[in-house]
């Protein structure tokens, strides 16, 4: 169990104890190691370790040896994973009692050891027994079941919420609900909730706490259906896999009146085919072709549509430009760009496998034919990532591992960008190594190893870069860990692992923040972490994991609304792990890891898995050959990133690849 | 679970690292008469290496892999093997945010169980009966805060409790007794002794030189500015007989001499630029300190003292662990960049470098597994 959901704990225990100063090395008496060496049981003198929450349950044990005599005089403690602080499980002397606290809800096991002789002479910790504990969460004080939004129509249905709120406020962890109608010729209600208006009149929904059983209502007064005209427009549809069609809902009453506020039921039917969806805002979007009726009831009313669903284009080619592979050091991350000589170059960090210590400095002015030219070595083991910037005058490498263990950022200045040279480097306050960095005009920002801290270095004389400050989730807390960073000026769109995607003002101004002194702006966290990568293009952020395997896949918020983003959509390859991205002209590029390059159509409005959808437009493998990979037909795509009509993109396993791809003409608009 | 442990992609990954090549024992060198084995944690290659010294020479015999995520080191740091050589434990510094520790079976490399310890957990020190693991939580690039070290109930590998020392603990040993669980702070200045049995701070001893004394036991220090009375120790070694420690201050080029019972220091012995690691054979005659910033080896006969140093193969000299026939001393040299790490192995009867071994980057944490009779193999 990790530190997070240690505090997190369902079940979280503390045991107080008094302590008494210590002497030095100080070992139990033999007496009582001979007591512990004999222990074979223990009962407890409480069958079963159940406290409420901030309450305490007072208990002992008898200890027993393998005849089944009692055996005075041991000396024994517990300890338990969630414990706030298991040091306190372990009494200084011979212990009558212990006392648990009750601190977060849930049930865990505890581990019972007593203090024995250990082989090698002295005492030792045994393990005698494991047993489940458990805190209950505060008593329920009430149960409240929300105002439902839809009237209560004779023939139409949704889902009541109810909440099981404690003494204290909040939530109840593990009650559970059961629901009953107090007249089932009015209505009916499920287990889960949801209610069905079978009739008019007045009736009593009573949701029952599985917890001290405590209940709450809500009265309804049900009447009939007001709704005599109820259409979907357009009837019919014409569109393709992935493309996202709003179906308009009309229902009108018998002097022709809008009816709002009912609970509609959408459905949606293959006529020759599976796999769409219809969201209860009437979005459709499919997943496979054919011809699928979609359907929408108000009460006994029911209106329809037929949507024809087209394939996307098919997957166009991706070919083989060019080559720079690398077989004697992972590859990491890449940058192209036009040199002031006019010439395009690539460089390409090294990262751990055959040492990473160098950034290599490739001429791609032919695309065809990489061609290295040089290469910059710095105290490191691993350079990952490489940043060059606006006016390509400077660049920064990253460095990890460094011998020195004074990490930090190393400046290049690139007056021969095809031999660049060192001219700086910043280890104040960055030694704990620089995973990755984002260079925002004249402001730089890192990703610290160390700290977990967006680091913001003043870059506006790269001769000499300036700690300003840094920006942090939690200022104090351990408990975090930052990824990447990315952002386009307005915002910045931080990593943050298991905290999810931190949107920060770092020239928006919407809510204060410049590019030295970013601000907050919004947090947005998913159940499986790992949050990687981040890159906007219009009112979208895609989003990746990261996740053994190798895997994890691209997440799409809408972030229109800056202040609450929205998961919409996914690109998921399940086959593969997603790793570094790219958005340039309504195109996602994504280096999959195993999976190489995926290149995705992401115009227009985005709505559930892009990939079923067939969004994807082109693949490529970069499977290195015998010789020219460190580790041959084993792709591991790292980065990719669209220059001057090409894709250029990096393998750990095989280094430097250039590739075009036949963009299909026909495009979502 | 989210984090599923996955072994096998790091071998993919570094297939081309495993194999095999044996290496000549140093011209003049008397073949040691028994094999003995020793791994090695490489802290940026997420590998550990199983070193293998005998009568035809060294070398690496095999490559473990360890760590999760591909793009990103794990950093295997720190390495011991349990005190009945049936397990060895290897630290991963670098979690998201905590590090771990992972436990494998010797001599078939299985994985055995994962633990989540503190941030950029290090050095490990097993109980003498194997049941307890103490882990510093080094927390080396973090902010300087109060640290602790992690103690580990081994059969179930269950971190008890984080019993917090002092800022960026360092370099732990447990007493030959068991009883005492001694580790420093490179950033506070401390030399902090746990009590096994309680799992609490018994004593504290401040090392700054003309400050040096007995701490409160809650008194978990600051992280200090740089001076030349600072001591920055890195590490404690005990004698057999639990008298005496050894820590090596590295930030003064010396090793202070502790009276354990007292946390007395009762002599500093100068070294050469930094003192690391350290570690005594068990016959009590040889104190084996690596210098870190000399890339060498003062080997001290004890307990008169005399020094004699021994260059290493490679620079960013680190780990030191002894043979227990105290015949020889096996030295992780880190090397810089991407320049593969080395094992030395030092004779300590003729202070010398019997035979060295490339392994991968940045070996660290090295521990002695096994001796056997020469025709025996793993």
């Amino acid at each position: 169990m990790n530190h997070r959901n240690r505090v997190l704990a369902a079940a979280s225990i503390v045991l107080l104890t008094i302590w008494s100063p210590l002497a030095a090395q100080e070992e139990d008496a033999p007496d009582v190691l001979e007591a512990g060496g004999r222990v074979a049981r223990i009962a407890l003198t409480s069958s079963q370790l159940s406290v409420a929450r901030q309450d305490s349950l007072t208990f002992s044990g008898s200890f027993y040896d393998s005849d089944g005599n009692r055996v005075s005089g041991v000396r024994w403690g517990i300890f338990s994973n969630s414990a706030i602080s298991g040091l306190q499980s372990i009494k200084d002397s011979i212990p009558d009692t212990y006392l648990f606290w009750g601190e977060a809800p849930g049930t865990d096991m505890m581990a019972i050891v007593v203090r024995s002789p250990a082989p090698t002479g002295g005492g030792t910790w045994r393990l005698i027994d494991s047993i489940p504990v458990t805190v209950r969460d505060w008593p329920v004080a009430s149960v409240v079941i929300e105002d439902p939004q839809f009237a209560p129509i004779v023939g139409t249905s949704y889902k009541l919420e109810g909440t099981i709120l404690t003494t204290r406020g909040d939530t109840h962890a593990t009650a559970s609900l059961t629901w009953r109608s107090g007249d089932r010729a009015v209505a009916s209600v499920t287990a889960g909730g949801v209610v069905t208006f079978v009739g008019t009149g007045d009736v009593r929904i009573t949701a029952t706490s599985s917890v001290d059983g405590v209940a709450g209502t809500r009265d309804f007064n049900v009447e009939a259906n007001p709704v005599r005209q109820l259409t979907l427009s357009p009837q019919t549809i014409r569109t393709r896999t992935g493309d996202v069609e709003h179906l308009e809902i009309s229902a009108l009453d018998a002097r022709g009146r809008a009816v709002d506020n009912l609970a509609l039921s959408f459905s949606v039917f293959g006529l020759d085919s599976a796999g769409a969806e219809i969201f209860d805002d009437g979005t459709f979007v499919a997943e496979n072709p054919g011809s699928y009726r979609v359907i929408v009831t108000a009460g006994n009313i029911a209106a329809q549509a037929v949507v024809e669903v087209e394939a996307r284009a098919p997957a166009t080619n991706v070919q083989l430009v060019g080559r720079g592979p690398r077989a004697a050091v992972a590859t990491s991350d890449l940058w192209i760009f036009e040199g002031n000589n006019g010439r395009d170059y690539a460089y390409t960090g090294t990262h751990a496998n055959g040492g990473g210590q160098r950034m290599f400095v490739w001429d791609v002015t032919d695309p065809s034919a990489p061609d290295l030219v040089d290469s910059v070595v710095v105290d490191a083991r691993v350079v990952n990532d490489v940043k060059v910037n606006g006016d390509a005058s400077w660049a920064i490498i990253t460095r990890e591992g460094a011998s020195g263990r004074a990490n930090g950022i190393v400046v290049l200045s690139l007056d021969d960008p095809a031999h660049p040279e060192v001219i700086a480097e910043l280890t104040n306050n960055l030694t704990g190594g620089i995973h990755n960095v984002w260079i925002n005009g004249d402001v730089v920002y890192t990703v610290n190893d160390g700290t977990s801290a967006m680091d913001v270095i003043d870059m506006s004389d790269p001769y000499n870069p300036t700690y300003y400050g840094r920006w942090e989730l939690r200022p104090g807390d351990t408990n975090k860990s930052l990824h990447d960073v990315w952002a386009d000026g307005r915002y910045a769109y931080v990593s943050y692992w298991d905290d999810g995607l931190v949107i920060l003002d770092v020239g928006a101004g919407t809510h204060g923040g410049t590019a030295l002194e970013p601000q907050f702006v919004s947090r947005v966290s998913y159940d499986m972490g790992n949050t990687h990568t981040a890159w906007r293009e219009g009112d979208y952020v895609f989003v990746g994991d990261e996740l053994p395997g190798p895997s994890g896949y691209i997440h799409v918020f809408d972030v229109s609304d800056i202040e609450n983003p929205a998961e919409v959509a996914k690109y998921d390859v399940p086959e593969a792990g997603a790793h570094n991205i790219w958005v340039e002209n309504g195109t996602l590029y994504v280096a999959y890891y195993n999976g190489g390059l995926r290149i995705v159509d992401v115009t227009g409005e985005l709505r559930g898995d892009l990939y079923r959808q067939g969004r994807e437009i082109g693949r490529f493998s970069t499977s290195g050959a015998e010789g020219e990979a460190i580790q041959p037909n084993s792709p591991m795509a790292w980065g990719p990133q669209p220059y001057k009509g090409n894709i250029f993109l990096t393998d750990m396993n095989s280094g430097l690849w250039v590739v075009k791809h036949d963009r299909p003409v026909e495009m979502s608009p | 679970m989210r984090r599923l442990v996955l072994t096998t992609f790091a071998l993919t990954v570094y297939a081309g690292t495993a194999g095999a090549q044996l290496v000549d024992l140093n011209p003049g060198v008397t073949p040691p008469t028994s094999n003995y084995w020793a791994y090695v944690a490489n802290e940026s290659s997420d590998l550990v290496s199983l070193v293998r010294f005998g009568p035809d020479g060294i070398e690496q015999e095999q490559t473990i892999a360890v760590g999760v995520m591909p793009a990103d080191l794990d950093g295997a740091h720190g390495m011991t093997v349990s005190p009945d050589g049936n397990f060895f434990y290897v630290s991963l510094a670098h979690g998201f945010p905590y590090g771990k520790v992972w436990k494998y079976a010797t001599g078939s490399n299985q994985l055995v169980d994962t633990t989540t310890v503190g941030l950029f957990p290090a050095t490990m020190a097993p109980t003498p009966d194997g049941s307890m693991l103490f882990v510093v939580n080094f927390n080396l690039h973090g902010n300087p805060i109060a640290s602790s070290v992690s103690a580990i109930f081994t059969p179930n590998l269950q971190e008890i409790t984080q019993i917090e020392t002092c800022v960026k603990p360092h370099g732990g040993r447990v007493n030959n007794s068991g009883s005492s669980h001694y580790s420093v702070c490179v950033a506070s200045d401390q030399l902090v002794d746990i009590s096994t049995s309680r799992l609490a701070v018994a004593r504290r001893l401040f090392l700054t030189r003309g400050s040096e004394g007995l701490l409160e036991t809650g008194n978990t220090g600051t992280g200090l500015s740089g001076n030349a009375d600072r001591c920055k120790p890195t590490w404690v070694t005990v004698t057999p007989d639990d008298e005496t420690l050894y820590v090596p201050c590295n930030g003064r080029g010396e090793i202070l001499e502790i009276d354990a019972a007292t946390m007395e220091i009762r002599r500093s012995i100068p070294t050469g630029r930094g003192p690391y690691n350290a570690d005594i054979s068990a016959d009590g005659r040889y104190l084996v300190v690596s210098l870190k910033g000399a890339q060498s080896v003062a080997v001290f006969d004890l307990p008169g003292g005399a020094e004699t140093r021994i260059s290493t193969s490679q620079p960013v000299t680190h780990g030191v662990t002894i043979s227990p026939d105290s015949r020889y001393a096996f030295i992780s040299n880190e090397a810089i960049g991407a320049t593969r790490g080395t094992v030395d192995v030092i004779d300590l009867e003729t202070k010398t470098v019997a035979a060295s071994v490339e392994v991968v980057h940045q070996p660290g944490g090295i521990s002695f597994w096994r001796m056997s009779n020469p025709d025996e193999t793993n």
